[in-house]
């Protein structure tokens, strides 16, 4: 593999660069402290104020990058009362800078998702044109709530990446994975230099003591096993569906989730056909028109929520559906989350 | 790449009203490169749109064997359908598909005795299959078809549960759960009618469309009358938004009724976990 080293002072100079021909994503601080994947300003005078917000350090974006493929709001079709239809597919050529391997991971699982049976325009047409550098952790962006090491998606990746950074203090370790990583540092050669040995060594420490600081631990792989022959206990269900106050954060921030609902909306003749993301938790989820709701009892959304996940999605693809984030515990009110429920169903204890 | 969320404009060439609450819609793509391109399966369904109201997914209930149009049989019953019923001969719906790769077999069944059971509004998607066997009827041999509804006035098709009826070695049993003063078919769920024919495994494969509680009951009936779980075949209904396994509404177990449906062997269907809610 092919490396070499950035000065972190030349991040932005090369964001800048790159904004010239791509739109880039980066995590930027928004107002309260938020820090959420957001696309460089094109113009001059809002641009220098862009770059300043970004942060790159061990924060963790509160969103995934998802959104960027898969917007919360995606309008799908403009028509008009005359019955003309005209699509609405994005495809710009992307620079996505700094995201986590555990959200790397779950883009992996959302290109497998909307390629499979039907291929989903709005999301291929997105992710066509798209770089993806990857910042590892040194830190566990979310020390209480990221599992990513019992996951197996962090907290560097070991392959299939574009660009890999390994932050070295004043500057980062740039790791090349593949063709289309190294055509765009050729292009911005400038930035980069051959790393040392030491550095290189250096790095190889770095990923190491990162392993060592992720202290959340659950045995992944006996839940994946458990979810695959057994039913999940009704009372441990029962106390999840208790606690639930159907909020759907968890759902929002999952880097994995993809449910949507499609809506119309038209005034004076023209119209759209939009989609927007939807959660099965909520309990209208499976209502049908006639009011008949399947899918209605509480206790059984939480479950299919986790057996989709771990279930399911590892049958069918191989590709957990979770990825270690910790996001869902992170934003739950009321403390149920994907680690803790894999807690209970491992060790019969109670963490809900 | 095809992007499979854009419809293409269909219009109604008739419309027959059934019932208080459901018509049958006739229509053909308005595009006849379209339509001479398209094929479809009996137990297949389209996503039916209008334009700046919505989208929901209607089964196909015309046969197969018969080409050159596609016909929905529409209750009113939510914002979407309740607008469709506005609709006149020469008016544009949008449509999509067909989807489902989980049909009714056709070849598989030929020289078998078929049981068709429906309620309500369950008739339309069986009457897909239902005219294919009647446009290939020597190929089978007894066909029964159950057909319950709540009053007698909510019965689709009469024209063709007469002429079915008139079919050789086909009987067509009606039954209403409240009967008025000049019924003369059966009163109760659509199960009292198995004291009026005999229903027999024998060389037999039974249909169902209802509502889950009916399925319920008659797969119960079917197992006494000896029939396998492999030959109870049936067609479920899912909220749905988009047909293309994405939306996840539509999803029990590992399966996608959409995808992977929607028609189902009891003996799938028994594997799909009970809490979803599968029946």
């Amino acid at each position: 593999m092919t490396k070499k080293v950035i000065n972190k002072s030349d991040i932005s100079k090369l964001l800048k660069d790159a904004n010239n021909e791509y739109n880039v994503y980066v995590p930027m601080e928004h107002i309260g402290g938020d820090v959420l994947f957001s696309l460089l300003s094109k113009e001059n005078n809002t641009l220098e104020d862009d770059i300043k917000r970004i942060n790159l350090s061990s924060e963790k974006t509160v969103n995934s990058p998802k959104e960027i493929f898969y917007p919360q709001l995606d309008t799908m079709m403009e028509y008009n009362d005359k019955g003309e239809i005209k699509e609405t597919v994005e495809n710009s050529k992307k620079l996505v800078f700094g995201v986590r391997p555990c959200d790397f991971h779950a883009i992996a699982h959302q290109d497998h998702f909307f390629s499979k049976d039907y291929e989903d325009k709005y999301y291929l047409s997105r992710r066509d044109d798209s770089l993806i550098v990857v910042i590892g952790c040194n830190q566990p962006p979310l020390p209480n709530e990221c599992f990513c090491t019992s996951v197996g998606t962090g907290p560097f990746l070991t392959e299939k990446f574009d660009i890999q950074l390994v932050d070295l203090g004043d500057y980062y370790l740039v790791e090349i994975g593949n063709e289309k990583g190294a055509d765009f540092v050729n292009k911005h050669e400038k930035y980069f230099s051959a790393p040392f040995r030491d550095e290189i060594k250096h790095a190889e420490s770095t990923k190491l003591e990162a392993e060592e600081n992720v202290t959340l631990k659950v045995n992944f792989n006996k839940a994946l096993q458990i979810m695959k022959t057994e039913e999940i206990p009704q009372d441990n269900l029962e106390r999840i569906a208790e606690r639930c106050i159907e909020c759907g954060a968890c759902v929002y921030v999952c880097p994995t989730c993809t449910c949507f609902d499609v809506f119309d909306d038209m005034k004076d003749g023209q119209g759209v056909r939009c989609r927007i993301w939807d959660t099965c938790v909520f309990s209208g989820y499976t209502k049908e028109a006639s009011g008949h709701n399947p899918g209605a009892k509480k206790e059984y959304r939480a479950a299919r929520r986790y057996e989709h996940k771990l279930k399911y999605d590892t049958l069918e693809s191989g590709i957990s559906g979770c990825i270690g984030c910790g996001r869902c515990l992170h934003s739950c009110p009321v403390d149920i989350g994907m680690s803790n429920f894999i807690k209970e169903i491992t060790t019969n204890q109670k963490y809900h | 790449m095809k992007n499979e969320y854009i419809p293409y404009p269909a219009v109604i060439e008739s419309l027959i009203t059934e019932s208080f609450d459901t018509k049958t819609f006739k229509v053909k793509f308005a595009d006849k490169k379209i339509a001479e391109n398209f094929n479809y399966v009996q137990g297949q369904f389209m996503q039916v749109s209008l334009m700046g109201v919505g989208e929901a997914p209607i089964s196909i209930t015309s046969s197969p064997s018969r080409k050159g149009f596609l016909e929905f049989s529409i209750r009113a019953a939510g914002k979407l359908t309740k607008k469709i019923h506005e609709l006149k001969v020469g008016d544009t719906m949008f449509i999509r598909g067909p989807y489902g790769k989980g049909h009714f077999p056709f070849e598989e069944i030929k020289g078998k005795n078929l049981i068709f059971v429906a309620g309500g509004i369950g008739l339309p998607p069986l009457r897909s299959l239902i005219n294919l066997v009647m446009d290939n009827r020597k190929d089978f041999g007894n066909v029964k078809i159950l057909y319950g509804c709540k009053t007698a006035d909510e019965f689709c098709f009469k024209d063709e549960l007469k002429a079915w009826n008139k079919t050789p070695n086909t009987e067509v049993l009606l039954t209403v759960d409240k009967a008025t003063d000049d019924w003369k078919c059966r009163v109760g769920v659509v199960t009292e009618l198995w004291k009026d024919t005999d229903i027999k495994e024998d060389n037999a494969v039974a249909f169902l469309c209802g509502p889950p509680i009916m399925i319920k009951f008659v797969v119960q009936k079917l197992e006494g009358s000896g029939f396998t779980d492999d030959n109870i075949i049936m067609t479920l209904e899912r909220h749905m938004k988009c047909g293309l396994g994405k939306c996840g509404h539509c999803n029990v177990g590992d399966k996608f009724i959409c995808i992977d449906g929607p028609v189902f062997t009891y003996n799938e269907v028994k594997k799909l976990p009970k809490k979803d809610g599968a029946m």
